[in-house]
């Protein structure tokens, strides 16, 4: 294949020489780059962020069965579908490319499909353009791809999730080795890209780094939450009889302590503590009170909700597992009914999830609590996160004739649910990959491998939907829990903001410390003041430079942005 | 990136465990009477030209792991540089900021590396003391076995762990002694007080230990084996002809045919005293907390590379580089004291 490969493993040799720093063999390494923005630090500002967003024009190819819910601070649900158009329609007029070849990696939570498979190459040819899809493993994408970067060996094309920002240094990547896509689509100039017009704004926010635009948003969702508690309706409801219904965390405590009864006495629930940000209205970094930032390790409520973490797993409720830190077999522990209560991102309450669940147990039922307020007397509230977290980045080498072909590459691959491009990405070809059925397109056991993992998704694709054919209960249950959580959201401080901090702060704004002793502290082995001292130590060694820094740097130019 | 210098983890133990077998095989022969005390004398007249000639094949074998240990080890020793660096892997080490020991002076003030380093050192005397004399007994024990069939059969199981990954081990261990494992469901459904050996801190130095032992101890047999097969079965003849039990046949033959091995094993051992097992402690951080499982590597790896501060990283590698660079060498004068061959001989 012409284009760099950029997993093969001579690349993965060189790439980790040139992290390693091997001078003599490097002296690309040298060659350019200008630390400037990761010295100083940078932040999108208002104003700067509205010129740099391209203009929103909604567009679809099927009507929702379950209409959109408009909430509070800006937050909307997806649109859910019982129904998939028996013939679906093309939104895109001929082949979007001009023949040209690009490498892309992207990162892969499932079973890497084969090389040149059957369904890749249907793609590329509906595109018109060679894209050598090389998927890598999610779970240690972190490590792979920061071996990639110090080595400049970026592929053409790579999704780089926004949870790892400051892994990868996005901030600094945007200015050295990601295209400006701002003189491409900013305003009115993405209108040639209907499809992806058609997503929504706050998801481009986050492509946003020092008011120009560089990513190019995935599965954009007006309702992206961080997570919530789920439970099996199947054992909680049905089998013990217990109510779902909790308003306060005694509730909940409630809930925990009758199912580690019927677990006899082995754990109820698998770790809640990243999701207590919920009910105890931990904001995600800062909250503003009296026009200064406060961190959240300063808050009331974050000692509160961590120290009811470190009770429940003192007394017993947390499964043992979880508590001896294996975190991959947590699915595996849900389905079994190990754990009857759980926590996770709403990304898990799916098609796939209620598949697997249904071959450990035929009653297998996933719902997720209502949000609640730990009181129980105040208003719930949950923030809303930004408006996409996969972002993909076109690599700086690239011409600005192959930078429009991408581009229109990213338009068919944005095209609509329902529509015949939105069928062939997701669903890939009739009679190979999947059979058009009344409830919707079901996939044969080729498709499942192929087509089924999320590839040439994750580096455009339309805004999320709720889809699950042949369940349309989930996606009323889901619609339903979307619909309730919205009405309680709010936007974080700092919104949209893509902050890099300067590069001699990053250490102490990452807080390891801290948040190695949070996590000993919900596990049980440490009590809260352990954390409160772990916090003293960061504050002395850089924390309180880092809120300063913030401080002054942006909120007092900026404000809160929210 | 320094510590790779000096081998890794478990695994790469038992890779230098696996190369030595031919070591005591050089020692017999060089005690062998053929070449008695005239060999020796013999050949110090050689030049080192006709050393060349004589020893070209064997030379040209060790190429592909002198290119490996010259890629893998030598050329990314380079990246030291980055410790006395504000390293930024998109500047490159070229171009970062030079800031002297600035990364030291900052690592000698962290609590967190004093406990890393105090951890480290505490496993590495638990595991000199518990695991180190472990495969010499099972070596002497599978020696005394006469049956080749059982011999074969035992040896097979113990070797088997080896090539299971930590993963795997920590999760077998993690069935039996775990908090919803074997032995805590018996405990529970007996009404007796459970006991999480898994994510109890204060006896996590013997858990991992344990697992060493567990996985890594039939694989050290091998090379005791083979100093035990270069022993002369004369000798054993001999002696029992004399009247010596079993007891001084082990005491005055076994044991001091094996010394050689053993000390250049001990040797090794406290080179790599300051890496105890990055993965295993890696996955069981969690379960413990890090003020118990830390360890040098660890501490590289989480407040290095887990927060992009590499030369942070890096200043800890080299530190730890440093040290283990003088225990060899301190361990290997010793040897020589001693009149052993330790690494080489003098």
């Amino acid at each position: 294949m012409p284009s760099s490969n950029a997993f093969t493993r001579r690349g993965f040799v060189t790439a980790t020489a040139g992290a390693a720093g091997a001078l003599a063999m490097s002296p690309l390494l040298a060659a350019c780059g200008n630390g400037s923005s990761a010295a100083k630090g940078s932040t999108n500002t208002k104003t700067g962020l509205a010129a740099a967003l391209p203009t929103y024009k909604p567009n679809s190819a099927a009507n929702p069965d379950i209409p959109i819910v408009q909430g509070s601070g800006g937050a909307v649900t997806d649109a859910g579908y019982l129904t998939y158009p028996a013939n679906p329609v093309a939104t895109v007029s001929g082949t979007p490319g001009s023949g040209g070849t690009y490498s892309a990696v992207t990162p892969l939570w499932g079973s890497i499909p084969a090389a040149n498979n059957a369904y890749y190459q249907a793609v590329n040819k509906a595109l018109g353009a060679t894209i050598n899809m090389e998927p890598a493993n999610g779970n240690t994408y972190n490590t792979s791809v920061t071996a990639l970067v110090a080595g400049k060996k970026l592929p053409d094309w790579i999704q780089l999730p926004t949870w790892w920002n400051s892994t990868f240094n996005v901030g600094e990547l945007t200015g050295s080795q990601l295209t400006d896509l701002t003189p491409y689509l900013a305003g009115d100039k993405i209108l040639q890209y209907p499809n992806l017009a058609a997503i929504p704004t706050a998801a481009w926010s986050a492509g946003v780094w020092n008011n120009k635009l560089y990513g190019i948003p995935s599965f954009a969702s007006g309702a992206t939450f961080a997570g919530c508690f789920f439970y099996r309706k199947d054992l909680l409801v049905d089998k013990l009889g217990l109510s779902a219904e909790v308003k306060s965390i005694a509730d909940f405590e409630n809930l925990l302590k009758e199912c580690k009864a019927a677990n006899g006495g082995i754990g109820a629930s698998d770790d809640l503590w990243t999701y207590l940000a919920q009910p105890y209205g931990i904001p995600e970094k800062f909250a503003v009170q009296n026009g200064k930032l406060v961190h959240k390790y300063d808050l009331p409520q974050f000692a509160e909700g961590l120290n009811w973490a470190y009770k429940v797993a003192k007394a017993g409720y947390i499964h043992p597992d979880a508590l001896a830190g294996d975190t991959s077999n947590a699915n595996t522990r849900f389905y079994s009914g190990k754990c009857i209560i759980s926590s996770t991102g709403t990304g898990a309450w799916n098609l796939m999830d209620a598949q697997s669940g249904l071959a450990a147990n035929p009653k297998y039922n996933r719902q997720a609590f209502k949000v609640f307020s730990a009181d129980g007397t105040s208003t719930p509230t949950i923030f809303v996160e930004a408006g996409a977290s996969i972002m993909s980045y076109l690599n700086k080498n690239l011409t600005d004739k192959q930078v429009k072909e991408c581009l229109a590459i990213a338009n068919y691959l944005a095209a609509p649910y329902g529509s015949a491009e939105y069928t062939l990405i997701n669903y890939g070809v009739a009679g190979v990959d999947h059979t058009m059925t009344s409830s919707g397109p079901q996939y044969t056991d080729q498709g499942k491998k192929e087509a089924n993992q999320d590839t040439y998704q994750f580096l455009a694709s339309a805004a999320s939907v709720v889809s699950n054919p042949g369940m349309d209960q989930l996606t009323k249950d889901f619609c339903a829990w979307q619909a309730d959580a919205v009405q309680h959201a709010y936007k974080p401080v700092f919104d949209n903001a893509n902050i890099t901090v300067p590069a001699r702060l990053a250490t102490a704004d990452t807080a390891q410390a801290v948040e190695d002793t949070i996590k000993e502290v919900y596990h049980g082995l440490k009590p809260i003041s352990a954390f409160q001292d772990a916090v003293t130590t960061w504050k002395k060694s850089g924390g309180t430079d880092v809120i300063a820094w913030y401080q002054t740097n942006v909120y007092d130019k900026f404000g809160s942005m929210q | 990136m320094a510590a790779i210098t000096t081998g890794g983890a478990g695994p790469e133990r038992a890779d230098a465990l696996a190369v030595a077998p031919d070591a005591p095989d050089a020692r017999a022969a060089a005690g062998s009477p053929r070449e008695g005390g005239s060999g020796a004398r013999q050949r110090r007249r050689i030049t080192r030209r006709a050393r060349l000639r004589r020893d070209k094949t064997l030379l040209l074998m060790t190429i592909p792991a002198l290119a490996l240990v010259v890629v893998f080890n030598y050329l990314p020793m380079f990246g030291v540089i980055t410790a006395f660096e504000f390293y930024d892997p998109l500047v490159g080490v070229m171009h970062s900021q030079f800031i002297g020991l600035d990364n030291f002076r900052q690592l000698f003030g962290d609590p967190l590396f004093w406990t890393a380093v105090e951890n480290t050192l505490a496993i590495s005397a638990v595991q000199l003391a518990l695991y180190f004399p472990i495969p010499i007994m099972l070596a002497l024990l599978l020696n005394t076995v006469v049956s080749n069939k059982i011999r074969a059969f035992v040896s097979a199981v113990i070797y088997l762990p080896h090539f299971f990954s930590w993963v795997l081990v920590i999760s077998v261990f993690l069935q039996m002694l775990g908090g919803a494992g074997l032995l805590n469901a018996f405990l529970i459904h007996h009404h007796v007080t459970p006991w999480n050996v898994m994510t109890d801190p204060s006896t996590f130095k013997l858990l991992v230990t344990s697992q060493a032992v567990w996985k890594e101890a039939g694989w050290g047999v091998i090379v005791f084996l083979a100093a035990l097969a270069a022993i002369d079965p004369a000798l054993y003849e001999a002696a029992a002809a004399d009247g010596a039990g079993r007891w001084r046949r082990m005491w005055h033959i076994t044991l001091p045919g094996m010394r050689g091995v053993i000390v250049l094993m001990l040797v090794l051992r406290l080179g790599n005293a300051l890496t105890v097992g990055f993965e295993q402690m890696l996955i069981q951080r969690d379960a413990v907390g890090h003020e118990a499982a830390d360890v040098l590597d660890t501490f590289a790896f989480y407040y290095g590379i887990g927060t992009s501060n590499y030369s942070y990283g890096a200043a800890a590698g080299l530190f730890k580089s440093v040290i283990s660079l003088l225990l060899i060498y301190g361990a290997n004068r010793l040897a020589h004291a001693f009149g052993e061959d330790g690494l080489y001989r003098k």
